[in-house]
């Protein structure tokens, strides 16, 4: 049996529980899978550290809490600090590039400037769907398509495309970033042979 | 027996130097030899002034097979004769080639006047040798049309374009590049002739074919009366023949252009691919060259520009972002320059084999490189009423698509950059950004803004090949004096033929240095510094 562990976190009102929870409804909705979320708010969603707790099995799950996650999202330093010790040694580690600062990290991680893009397309606030679509091509937590459904029906009225933009900008950011990673170490890094 | 009568039907075209060859060929005419009657004689002062224009001509007109004769090496009369001779046999060799022509149908040779028997014996063995080969597949072009009212055609293309609208202002000739070079040459002018009924004015009419169409008096006109399009449908009009006295390097292009209409003809554009290049005929993305190929081989001697590094380059970008695209063999001209230069009929005919052909090979997108051609795919070809079954985008869309998904950088160049606009994307296409968005990627060491820049820059001086004067290269030398004036020491281009025409003015053996400065495509500057980060 196969089982996901995912953590995503940052500050309150960025979206981290709408990201969680739009990963494992796409995960279970969407490819059939199980999943659970578990949110941290309260005071949180006032600002300070927020996090959101996603399992995504093949069978039954039988306990919602993460204990080693094989998937850390961090889009604030403070969630960063707090889970980086947690994750599994063969683990996802995501972060916003621009507000995390992996000092010390002695392990592979992958960085996307999630807010700065989500600037850039003109809401700082869909940067939360930027790291989904992030987290969806690097890790393939749960695939394209559901994912994409997924943010279209969570996403208010009348956003949908500014949101699919974003995703697609995500992910295609992953890609690259994959892509950019296969490309080196093949030796390939520039275009003329 | 079928084969005889092939061989029969052959078209062969001699160029006879009439110094040493002709006297041999009137001793076989003396002798009453049987010379071959396929073989079509022009008696010429020397070998060294038929131009690879002129080599060409006959082939567009349908002949077989070519044969230039002069005097051996040493033998010419003039002395630089025999070695021009060779270099433009060269070249129109290979020009043939690309064409999927063969070059078989072109042959240089010399035989002195006490060797007519060599002659017979060469034509023979030529014939043969073009027999092998065949007939060519090349249909002699249709000639355009006198319109039979043309005064009713030219009143519709003013009401077409609101050339009436025109206020009188001035502001395009106080914008026109012609006019600040210094030409006496007013658009305002010429529209209102043309208004007026003067279209067979000759000075109006040498007026419409010196225009540029370069498009910034469109730019200025607060009317916006499109000039370059209405100049273009007017050139159209006075289209009666092939030849109308303004194209540039003997008309060549033109020839070269109209030869591709044949349907039959298959090409081999891509002859040249470096091996690195991938391509993949199954792919959805198809690479549209244009004609650089031909630009190198053609200006080689003079000039020696590198526009096929653009395409080379396109397609090392390409395929930096694992796409293989399709190539065609037998890609043509996509008909700009005929379009611009009134040969209408025959724009038609390519854009719909160029469309026919991407078409069959299935493709969804195609990716051009060269301006011109994007213009004429984008713009040209729909308002001809012709329907494309697939999306095109030029090189730097695709790029800057691809650059925007992220973890591509550049690395350092070591250089101070400075961009030359192509009047087609930069004015023509409203797209000026588009290359800026690439250059502001880059890693130079500066990049510094021409005095005159983005929709307001100076033409590189020709369009269509067509209409070079003395105008166009005091143009072309103001707008390297401009480049310089950044300090930059690299002038990177988007238009291959902002490459030739100002690298033709290097040549001016006045200003000498002043005006050197190194040229690159913006494609090969990118792949040349671009890297997965």
């Amino acid at each position: 049996m196969q089982k996901l562990e995912v953590i995503i976190t940052g500050f309150g009102g960025q979206g981290i529980v709408l990201a969680g929870r739009i990963l494992g409804q796409a995960a279970s909705l969407g490819d059939h899978k199980e999943s659970t979320l578990i949110q941290s708010y309260g005071p949180e969603s006032r600002g300070g550290a927020c996090s959101a707790q996603v399992i995504i099995s093949d069978g039954t799950i039988n306990y919602p809490y993460v204990r080693q996650p094989d998937i850390l999202a961090a889009m604030s330093q403070a969630g960063f600090d707090k889970f980086v010790d947690q994750v599994k040694p063969e683990g996802f580690i995501l972060i916003d590039q621009d507000l995390v600062k992996p000092k010390g990290l002695e392990r592979d991680y992958f960085a996307v400037p999630s807010t700065r893009m989500a600037e850039e397309l003109g809401r700082k606030m869909m940067a939360n769907i930027i790291m989904i679509g992030f987290i969806t091509a690097v890790t393939q937590a749960s695939t394209l398509d559901a994912t994409r459904d997924t943010v279209t029906k969570s996403v208010p009225k009348g956003t949908e495309e500014m949101n699919l933009k974003a995703f697609s900008k995500g992910y295609d950011y992953g890609l690259s970033l994959l892509k950019a990673r296969d490309k080196k170490a093949s030796g390939q890094a520039g275009a003329l042979a | 027996m079928g084969n005889d009568q092939a061989k029969k039907d052959l078209k062969i075209v001699l160029f006879l130097c009439s110094w040493g060859p002709h006297a041999a060929f009137q001793q076989l005419q003396d002798k009453d030899c049987r010379i071959p009657a396929q073989v079509k004689m022009v008696r010429i002062p020397c070998s060294g002034r038929v131009s690879k224009a002129l080599l060409f001509k006959p082939f567009e007109m349908g002949a077989d097979g070519v044969a230039l004769i002069g005097c051996g090496s040493g033998a010419c009369r003039y002395g630089v004769g025999s070695i021009t001779a060779e270099r433009n046999t060269a070249d129109t060799r290979r020009i043939l080639d690309l064409l999927g022509l063969s070059r078989k149908r072109l042959r240089l040779a010399a035989f002195s006047p006490e060797d007519p028997q060599g002659l017979l014996d060469f034509l023979h063995d030529f014939i043969e040798e073009v027999a092998t080969i065949g007939k060519s597949p090349v249909q002699r072009p249709s000639k355009p049309e006198q319109p039979a009212d043309s005064k009713a055609v030219v009143k519709e293309i003013i009401q077409k374009h609101d050339v009436y609208a025109c206020q009188d202002c001035g502001k395009c000739s106080s914008a026109c590049s012609l006019t600040l070079a210094g030409k006496q040459y007013s658009p305002r002018a010429m529209a209102n002739a043309i208004i007026g009924g003067k279209l067979d004015d000759p000075q109006v009419q040498k007026d419409v074919w010196a225009c540029l169409t370069c498009g910034i008096c469109y730019d200025r006109c607060p009317s916006a009366v499109n000039f370059p399009e209405f100049i273009r449908d007017v050139r159209a009009v006075l289209k009666t023949s092939n030849g109308n006295g303004s194209e540039a390097h003997g008309g060549f292009f033109g020839s070269l252009a109209r030869t591709m209409t044949s349907p039959e003809l298959k090409g081999r554009h891509w002859n040249w691919l470096p091996e690195d290049i991938k391509t993949d005929p199954q792919s959805k993305v198809l690479f549209f060259g244009g004609c650089a190929p031909y630009f190198d081989v053609f200006f080689k001697n003079h000039l020696a520009p590198a526009t096929l590094d653009s395409l080379k380059d396109s397609l090392r970008l390409l395929n930096f972002f694992d796409v293989h695209p399709i190539l065609l063999d037998d890609e043509r001209c996509c008909g700009h320059d005929l379009l611009w230069t009134g040969d209408r009929e025959n724009f038609l005919k390519l854009a719909k084999l160029n469309i026919e052909a991407i078409a069959k090979s299935g493709a969804e997108e195609v990716i051009v490189s060269c301006p011109e051609g994007y213009r004429t795919f984008v713009k040209d070809y729909p308002e001809a009423g012709l329907e494309m079954p697939f999306k095109v985008t030029h090189i730097h869309e695709f790029l800057e698509r691809e650059i925007s998904k992220g973890s591509v950088g550049f690395k350092p160049l070591d250089k101070k950059i400075t961009f030359q606009d192509s009047c087609r994307l930069s004015r023509h296409m409203e797209m000026t950004d588009s290359a800026r968005k690439l250059i502001d990627r880059l890693a130079p060491e500066s990049f510094t803004e021409m005095q005159d820049s983005g929709a307001g820059a100076i033409c590189c001086g020709n369009c269509g090949w067509s209409g070079c004067d003395s105008f166009s290269k005091a143009l072309q030398v103001k707008r390297l004096r401009q480049a310089k004036e950044t300090q930059g020491d690299l002038l990177v281009l988007s238009c291959p033929k902002c490459q030739v025409h100002l690298r033709c003015a290097m040549q001016d053996p006045f200003f000498g240095k002043d005006l050197e400065i190194e040229m690159m495509d913006l494609t090969s500057v990118m792949a040349k510094t671009i890297c997965w980060e």
